[in-house]
């Protein structure tokens, strides 16, 4: 079912203003952790919620706010990963630009959950107007007393700054953000040591995503119980699906987890654009295997989607008709991540470059017979190879491509050109 | 001393093993002798994780961890080397060759090509074969060995970048990069001079300075780390890339500065054709600078070296055999007359050498005329900067100091080993203060830069001490003084510093040196030094000026540092050495020979005093280049370089440090000890029958107290005794320049500090003349536009004594008015900085 928490004030042009945002209760939460919770009070709350990373990764945010250790000399950090940038994904973008004040208030109590007095919210460079949003609506929170020294007269002291990134897909990865955040080159970093231990300047970091921290002012308000409530078993609360591809409503819609794919497609999304048949779902961004029609049942929440043998990731959810050919899809994709391959590692560095020259070719009508069975074998090399997840994201797409419409391949290396009749203009 | 660290027990590949609790597993299998290929791990730097090739199976651990960034646990199960890991590894490593030019690691034909050399041009140059200089030095061709690699499964993609060559000293081909990021490491982490990086991304990564600006622009140090660590052919050094593989090393001490980096020399037919630095040495601790790591291989097999004597008589040139030279030597010698005899001896030779030649000053010719140039150089500071030396402390307390004051030094090319030893005090928290009139290197890693204006020092370091001796008789410790009392708010926050630091080294570098006044500045410093109970390191050009102190080889001084008049000494000196000493005949020095002073023979061991042939009637030449002045009276004899002897050296430090014989010197040629022995033997004098270096280390041994012989390189400090008292050059009289209108310009001219027996290493080494603005007017852009300049011109430079033409070099570091100009030792002294009048030569 559509349940509008993170959207709830989306639509109201003047949400963005500090006044109307606090006469909708905004900052309430914010006051209500500073005067009468304990941090550690804070991060039960959390795991109680059962609020997931909105990240891709799903990882249980209250589990993740309790890793920062207790007897750290240290200070701690807190960033908001707002580096969105997989392909598909356009949901951190909205709630910054039309909601910032709930991004402040998450990431504030987020960083007296882990007792942080600096809080960062990492822009994606390209991100010019939401990160001016996000800097428009800190500078209200200082004015109003809300950030920066002795917040509500607690004695409780938080600075916050905006950092826009230069623009690369891999500082959305956790280390390579942190790297970049320090004026480094946007590499990812070996684990262990977790952020959570050595992170910013080797201090103890927690890193967020915009949606996860921007639910966090409603946790707080409403209560654990009320946000677990929401949602499927394991999955809880709602998540923002951004929906594209050959729709007929495509846009950003926030559904309780655990409903069906059908429903955001076709009720919410009108159905295929202009009529025509669905030929696969990716349904976690793009770098998640994809789904075919016959899974259209399936319900959005993190444990179905992974018995379907795909991801939830993002929530990026873009629907594929039966005129795409899917060794342009791959093409497209592939394409993407060897140019945002950091170089770090050789398999991605190097396979991602080899995997673009052989789909490329196959795709230009140039294949050769073994070219599928070497991209096999490239991908089986990345995955599970590299430092950071980007060669995973890489590969996962283009296994799944292969082994769902391996005939599409073949087809284009046999004859020359694509399986489907296709009406777009490609090159 | 360490805390033992927890122990715990693992298993690797069935072997049951016991390791320190936060080593790596890489750590661990190589202390143990199990080998697990790796390209991107180091053992200096930190681990990396990217080359992907270490990766081993861990029980209980999800997929393939890295050998080099998992740490150990305790119980841990580790295998290394199945069959799976093997497919990976192979897989891996095929992705890597696919875009290494491979044709030398997986050719059909490499075996019988080892043993004829039968497709030696089989294959392109381009994709490798054997044009690549890292011919049998290669870790990527270890691995693929190891691995047994014979066909890789991609086609071979050649990256077409052209080969960098512009920079000196080094080359770099990305083409052969495997982007294990270890120069980038070594440049970050263990130089800290943040030169090379990653640039770009993916496939297109590379390596190099960034924003496409050259090594020279980006601040390159050219200290060869990069190189030494780079597991393929990628980085080379110009010099030695062709030489191949080393057949054995030598650890000696460098004789191109008064550092003491021990020296690891690659050597190869009876040739050093490749240096690196001595791992875990005290002093250089694995790093070397420009000069040591890629000067002296260039400088020692030089085709200019001189290998047979030559005597210049009446306008004839005659290339002779050493016995006859010597003849012709002790000839000359036995009919000079004490005072009309002169010897200058370089700080470069050995101590043997120093000690021999001022016994046979002293005993054979019956003089105290021995000098080195060092006095000619330091100018009016030498008696102060020998002073400071006495009170010299060491690279250990550098090490722990809280504060470290930089005096006129810029560590870029010159002692980079210090500034890599600052960078690293900055980061422990150490506070740094530089004190220099130019921007420079050490400007970016300075807490506090305070910039007089040249040839202002003394004034400066002289209020920073008298505002610290009051801030300390004020209150114990810590007290500011306020910068509105007129002090400059930067001398205040630099005393802040101070108050606040427990232990404070004062670094004094070259760039004070032979100023007008410079002795002011010296003394402002020793007084510097005493009020802030601070260590001072003085670290002078030249590698054993300390050494020719302890020996003895200056009119004033005996060995051991005595005064050349004490009776009851020289008495002594005379009973050891069989011979009557003189204690008069004190008025000839260095300066003499730099004024134009006529006598009848003068010796010139390893110096050249003049850029033109000194006075004198006779002069006999020994060095390991020839003079390139034309000369119708004189005798050429070659002589050993420090690579091809043993010895000492006594580093700026006091340090005895051995100098080992790393190769044998050209046929017939002789160490200088060798040399003045001979002549004196052929003079039938007694006491110079010495067979080996060590012969003399014995003798002086008995003179100088702690100089003895042993193995072991770092010994105690040498402290000499200074009852000497030492005339020091003369000085101009300073003409009042704070004329009305405009400043004048000012012309500041200092010496070249990168020599070796009086020769420039420019002179013989190309890279030098890359880096190093000898002989070039340096001038800000401002003021060149003024002028009319432009960097291809020339300027003429006059003052009220001398006309000079240079040719031009923009900088922006000169600060305005003011120029400067390096010059070979000898070339000018005395009142500096010249106000100057400055036109363009219009030709």
């Amino acid at each position: 079912m559509e349940k509008k928490i993170l959207f709830k004030y989306i639509d109201d042009p003047l949400q963005v203003n500090i006044d109307t945002y606090m006469s909708h209760g905004g900052y309430k939460a914010w006051e209500k952790v500073l005067k009468s919770m304990k941090p550690a009070e804070v991060i039960d709350e959390m795991k109680k919620s059962g609020l997931r990373g909105r990240g891709g990764a799903g990882f249980p945010a209250g589990m993740k706010w309790s890793f920062i250790p207790k007897d750290s000399p240290k200070p701690r950090y807190l960033v908001c990963n707002a580096d969105e940038s997989e392909p598909g994904t356009c949901k951190d973008r909205v709630l910054m630009e039309h909601d910032p004040h709930a991004v402040v208030e998450g990431m504030a109590i987020a960083a007296y959950a882990i007792g942080s007095h600096q809080a960062f919210c990492y822009v994606r460079g390209e991100f010019a107007y939401p990160a001016a949003m996000m800097e428009k609506a800190i500078d209200e929170a200082y004015s109003k007393g809300i950030l920066g020294k002795n917040i509500f007269k607690s004695g409780y002291d938080l600075e916050m700054v905006v950092h826009t990134g230069g623009g690369a897909y891999i500082c959305g990865e956790e280390t390579a953000l942190l790297n970049s955040l320090e004026g480094e080159r946007g590499m990812s970093r070996i684990r262990p040591p977790f952020p959570a231990i050595e992170g910013l300047y080797g201090c103890p970091t927690v890193v967020n995503n915009v949606e996860t921290l921007a639910v966090v002012p409603q946790v707080i308000n409403m209560g654990a119980e009320w946000y677990a409530a929401i949602g499927t078993e394991k999955s809880k609360g709602t998540k923002i699906f951004s929906l594209s591809g050959h729709i007929k409503r495509p846009g950003n819609y926030e559904l309780e987890l655990g409903t069906k794919l059908s429903y955001l497609m076709n009720d919410l999304g009108g159905g295929m654009l202009d009529g025509h048949k669905l030929k696969a779902i990716i349904p976690g961004g793009s770098s998640t295997p994809f789904l075919l029609p016959n899974q259209i049942d399936t319900p959005l929440d993190y444990e179905s989607l992974a018995a379907a043998g795909s991801m939830l990731g993002s929530g990026a959810v873009i629907v594929i008709d039966e005129r795409t050919c899917m060794v342009w899809v791959i093409e497209r994709l592939i394409h993407f991540y060897k140019h945002e391959s950091c170089g770090k590692c050789t398999p991605c560095r190097e396979g991602t470059g080899w995997l673009e020259q052989l789909i490329g070719r196959i795709e230009a009508g140039e294949g050769q017979q073994g070219d599928l069975e070497k991209i096999d074998s490239i991908c089986d090399n990345i995955l599970g190879r590299t430092i950071c997840p980007l060669g995973d994201a890489a590969v996962m797409p283009i296994q799944s491509a292969l082994k769902l419409f391996r005939d599409e391949f073949q087809y284009h290396i046999d004859n020359k050109k694509c399986l489907v009749k296709t009406e777009f203009e490609f090159k | 001393m360490t805390i033992p660290r927890k122990m715990i027990d693992l298993n690797m590949d069935n072997q049951p093993l016991r390791a320190e609790a936060d080593a790596t597993i890489l750590k661990v299998a190589e202390a143990n002798g199990i080998y697990i290929p790796t390209l991107c791990a180091h053992k200096d730097l930190t681990p990396f994780g990217g080359c992907r090739l270490c990766i081993v199976e861990v029980e209980g651990m999800r997929g393939f961890p890295t050998a080099c960034t998992t740490p150990v646990t305790d119980g841990m199960t580790i295998r290394t080397n199945t069959s799976q890991l093997q497919a990976i590894r192979t897989e891996i490593l095929q992705l890597i060759l696919s875009e290494h030019p491979c044709s030398c690691l997986i050719c059909d034909e490499q075996d019988e090509c080892k043993e004829f050399n039968a497709t030696i041009r089989k294959a392109a140059v381009t994709t490798g074969c054997r044009y690549c200089s890292n011919d049998g030095q290669c870790e990527l061709a270890d691995v693929v060995k190891w691995l047994g690699i014979k066909e890789i499964n991609y086609p071979i993609s050649y990256r077409y970048l052209p080969v960098e060559k512009d920079d000196p000293f080094y080359d770099r081909d990305y083409n052969l990069c495997i982007l294990c990021g270890r120069c980038v490491r070594m440049c970050q982490e263990i130089r800290m001079a943040d030169t090379l990086a990653f640039k770009q991304r993916g496939q297109r990564t590379i390596i190099g300075p960034a924003y496409s600006r050259t090594h020279l622009e980006a601040g390159c140090e050219f200290c060869g780390a990069c190189v030494s660590v780079c597991p393929t052919g990628a980085l080379s050094e110009k010099t030695s890339k062709w030489q191949g593989k080393a057949e054995s090393e030598a650890v000696t001490t460098c004789a191109l500065c008064g550092v003491g980096c021990q020296l690891n020399l690659q050597i190869r037919d009876n040739k050093v054709i490749n240096v690196l630095p001595a791992e875990d040495h005290l002093i250089n601790n694995g790093q070397l600078c420009v000069k040591g790591r890629f000067c002296i291989p260039e400088l020692v097999n030089n085709h200019k070296r001189l290998r047979r004597p030559r005597y210049f008589h009446g306008g004839i040139e005659e290339q002779l055999s050493l016995e006859k030279a010597i003849e012709i030597a002790a000839g000359k010698l036995s009919h000079c007359p004490p005072e009309q005899f002169g010897m200058i001896i370089s700080s470069n030779c050995t101590n043997e050498d120093l000690y021999v030649a001022q016994k046979f000053v002293r005993t054979v010719m019956d003089s105290n005329n021995i000098d080195t140039m060092s006095r000619v150089s330091y100018g009016s500071a030498f008696g102060a900067y020998l002073n400071l030396m006495n009170k010299c402390t060491t690279m250990e307390d550098l090490r722990k100091a809280s504060a470290i004051i930089c005096i006129g030094l810029d560590t870029r090319f010159g002692q980079s080993v210090v500034g890599v030893e600052l960078r690293k005090a900055g980061k422990r928290g150490a506070k740094i203060i530089t004190i220099n009139p130019r921007p420079h290197n050490l400007t970016v890693v300075a807490d506090k830069w305070l910039q007089p204006e040249t040839g202002q020092e003394a004034g400066l370091i002289d209020k920073l001490a008298k505002l610290m001796e009051i801030g300390a008789n004020k209150s114990k410790g810590v007290k500011r003084p306020a910068a509105s009392k007129g002090i400059r708010a930067e001398l205040a926050e630099a005393i802040g510093i101070l108050c606040e630091a427990e232990s404070v080294v004062i670094l004094v570098g070259s760039d004070v040196i032979q100023y007008r006044g410079s002795s002011d500045i010296f003394e402002s410093i020793d007084k510097l030094a005493q009020t802030l109970q601070a260590g001072v390191m003085l670290l002078p050009a030249q590698n054993n000026l300390y050494g020719s102190l302890m020996m003895g080889t200056y009119p004033e001084i005996l060995p051991g540092g005595y005064s050349s008049t004490d009776k009851a000494r020289l008495n002594h000196f005379a009973k050891l050495w069989g011979s009557e000493l003189s204690d008069s005949n004190l008025s000839w020095n260095a300066e003499s020979v730099a004024r134009g002073r006529e006598i009848k023979v003068l010796y010139l061991l390893g110096e050249i005093p003049l850029k033109s042939r000194p006075a004198a009637d006779f002069v006999i030449f020994q060095n390991i280049y020839a003079p390139d002045f034309f000369n119708p009276e004189e005798l050429v004899i070659p002589s050993a370089a420090f690579t091809e002897v043993d010895g000492t050296f006594i580093n700026g430090e006091g340090r005895l440090q051995k100098v080992r014989k790393a190769v044998d010197p050209p046929a017939n040629v002789f160490p200088d000890w060798k040399i003045l022995s001979l002549i004196a033997q052929k003079m039938e004098k007694k006491g110079f029958e010495y067979l080996s270096s060590e012969d003399i280390r014995i003798e002086i041994s008995r003179v100088i107290m702690g100089f003895h012989n042993s193995d072991e390189s770092l010994r105690p400090i040498l402290p000499f005794k200074s009852e000497f008292h030492l005339s020091a050059v003369s000085e101009g009289e300073m003409v009042n320049f704070k004329s009305k209108g405009q400043k004048p310009f000012l012309l500041q001219t200092r010496v070249a500090e990168h020599t070796y027996r009086g020769f420039t290493l420019s002179a013989f080494v190309d890279g030098m003349k890359a880096i190093s603005d000898e002989n070039v007017l340096e001038i800000n852009p401002d003021d060149a536009k003024e002028l009319g300049l432009s960097c291809d011109d020339e300027a003429i430079v006059k003052s009220e004594e001398f006309e000079k033409i240079w040719p031009v070099k923009i900088t922006p570091q000169q600060p305005a008015r003011m120029l400067r100009v390096t010059l070979s030792p000898g070339d000018f002294s005395g009142h500096n900085p010249y106000p100057v009048k400055i036109r363009k030569n219009n030709v």
